[in-house]
């Protein structure tokens, strides 16, 4: 075997407490919010059990999926604000393919994805390609949050006006509802994935960093 | 038709009178102190001329407005109104009945209620739909031009109905769409007669057409949703669903959110105000509401046993495939995917030490 070069890490600092409480804040409300969600799209066989020992089940797991959707909007809320105030690794700037630096670190990115070639993309922030899909989610939570609040609120004359407006009718918005909530399962398979694989592949240590804030990066790479 | 003192009318006693003005009162939200000032505008010997279109439709709403099993209802809306052009109804045809509607057209212009029946088709011009030679488009435009108030009846008038559904072959739509005037629309399929009597009521009584929501259906009848006025309600929160019709549970009368009930998105009084006069309405009688006072129902309310309407895939001919099949191959593609990245990492790397073990052999 080859003698191992040593490399040396540095620890850097790169997700503030506000981006780490949204992270988790949806994280968990998501969990809430799909399993309580698949319920109440087709609830399964609960009928003996609901009349053998009445229980409000339908109303219980609506109102946990409600009180869950508002958690989810307010991070969504404090993402919105660090997309534009957060730190330098927070902004949009950073991490959307917006410009020549970014748009290479995202073919980078993805050729490494798919065993093109074994240079991990080291990136303080988001890499370029996470950044991308994460934006497309967040996009994805607002119609989430809109077609749920014209649902939960038909009466509410502005959130009707915008519902019709927007969806045509209660049930297209039910529909697309129900089409994006497949997106979030979706997310949720490969986003828990990449970052088990990511661990693997390079000791950036962003399980923990998702935590604690910090990162790892070789001391020698400077991100251009 | 006669214009005999109203309480002399045949059929419609005094009882019935008060009891069908108290009813539209009620329907309209308004207290029951209202009741004296809303029969006073239906007792005012003036009458407005209402001119009846029918374009593409089945005539359900005039059926089920005359055959309604309260005869003295639909008296009471022939009597309320001085109808001076009904297809349906007028005795004369062909040239006759043409005459009659421009001699209506010129001596009420601009006092008259326009109701219309149907959708309009607009497609090569309207030629789809065609009476005595001229367009559905040139009638509805020619004649709503000089109305005091339009009102839309039934779902095909209002959003276009069972011919707009996709593909839409004649291009069909509601009148709304082909007016620049402001239209009331009364949809279902067919609408509560009672939702028509309470809206032409609302403005002989306060002059002035009632609120209407955002699709322009008056909002006393269509501003809430049958879900949460629903008598089954109760089963839905518990968890008490039918699962099949006829099984134990639609015997006991739980739920019928399971067997594709549009309760939850669909807007209509049905629950409160009901049908005929046994106090009947789908629900009520074990089947699921099916969504008919919502814009293009029969696309997006269907299947009708179903929660969701089916994907549209453009590719191969247009399939139509199930929201959870799509969501499902979705989930278990992204599944498959990982599973496949996984592996390609793994024998990436078993390759990458064999090619190793290959090297240190031929260096030594």
């Amino acid at each position: 075997m080859a003698k191992k070069k040593e490399i040396l890490y540095r620890r850097v600092f790169v997700w503030s407490w506000a981006l780490r409480i949204f992270h988790w804040t949806f994280a968990l409300s998501c969990a809430v919010l799909i399993l309580t969600g698949i319920y109440i799209h087709y609830p399964p066989i609960t009928t003996k059990w609901a009349e053998f020992k009445p229980q409000y089940l339908m109303g219980t797991l609506r109102y946990y999926h409600f009180t869950a959707a508002y958690f989810f909007m307010a991070a969504l809320a404090v993402r919105l604000y660090l997309l534009f105030f957060g730190n330098r690794y927070e902004r949009f700037t950073d991490f959307l393919p917006i410009n020549r630096r970014n748009l290479r670190s995202f073919w980078r990115s993805l050729k490494f994805y798919l065993y093109l070639t074994d240079e991990h993309e080291w990136r303080m922030g988001h890499t370029v390609l996470a950044g991308t899909i994460y934006f497309l989610l967040f996009l994805a939570a607002v119609v989430m949050s809109i077609t749920g609040l014209y649902l939960l609120y038909p009466d509410i004359s502005w959130i009707s006006k915008m519902g019709v407006a927007l969806f045509g009718s209660a049930q297209m918005a039910r529909f697309i509802h129900y089409i994006l909530h497949w997106c979030f399962i979706f997310f949720v398979i490969v986003h828990l994935y990449i970052a088990i694989w990511n661990d693997f592949k390079a000791p950036e240590a962003i399980i923990s960093g998702a935590f604690s804030g910090s990162k790892f990066m070789p001391a020698d790479v400077k991100e251009d | 038709m006669s214009r005999i003192p109203f309480l002399r009318m045949e059929g419609l006693s005094r009882r019935d009178f008060l009891k069908i003005c108290t009813i539209a009162t009620a329907t309209m939200g308004l207290p029951v102190e209202m009741v004296d000032k809303v029969a006073a505008a239906v007792k005012s010997p003036e009458r407005p001329p209402v001119i009846w279109l029918h374009f593409m439709e089945c005539t359900g709403c005039t059926e089920s407005l005359l055959r309604s099993s309260h005869p003295p209802l639909a008296r009471l809306i022939l009597e309320l109104i001085s109808l001076e052009y009904h297809e349906t109804l007028m005795s004369g045809a062909g040239k006759q009945a043409e005459e009659a509607l421009k001699k209506a057209l010129e001596k009420y212009k601009g006092k008259f209620i326009c109701v219309v029946e149907g959708g309009i088709s607009t497609k090569d011009g309207g030629i789809y739909c065609k009476i005595g030679g001229r367009t559905a488009l040139e009638i509805v435009k020619e004649v709503a031009s000089e109305a005091a108030a339009v009102i839309a009846i039934g779902t095909c008038a209002a959003f276009g109905g069972v011919q707009a559904a996709h593909p839409n072959p004649t291009g069909a739509v509601g009148v709304g769409q082909v007016l620049d005037r402001p239209v009331i629309n009364i949809p279902g399929c067919p609408p509560n007669p009672y939702n028509f009597l309470s809206t032409v009521l609302y403005i002989l009584t306060f002059k002035h057409p009632p609120e209407l929501d955002e699709l322009s259906r008056p909002k006393f009848a269509y501003g809430r949703r049958i879900h949460d006025h629903c008598e089954r309600r109760p089963h839905f929160d518990e968890g008490r669903f039918v699962e099949a019709f006829g099984d134990p549970a639609h015997q006991k009368g739980y739920c019928l959110y399971k067997v594709g009930c549009k309760g939850p998105v669909t807007y209509s009084n049905c629950s409160v105000v009901r049908f005929c006069d046994v106090g009947a309405w789908p629900v009520g009688v074990g089947h699921p509401c099916i969504g008919c006072t919502e814009p293009n129902f029969w696309d997006r309310m269907t299947p009708f046993y179903e929660h969701l309407p089916k994907i549209y895939i453009p590719a191969g001919g247009g399939i139509r495939a199930e929201a959870e099949k799509v969501g499902k191959v979705a989930v278990g593609g992204a599944a498959a995917v990982v599973a496949a990245h996984a592996a390609a990492g793994v024998i990436k790397k078993a390759v990458k030490s064999f090619g190793r073990k290959g090297n240190q052999e031929s260096e030594e």
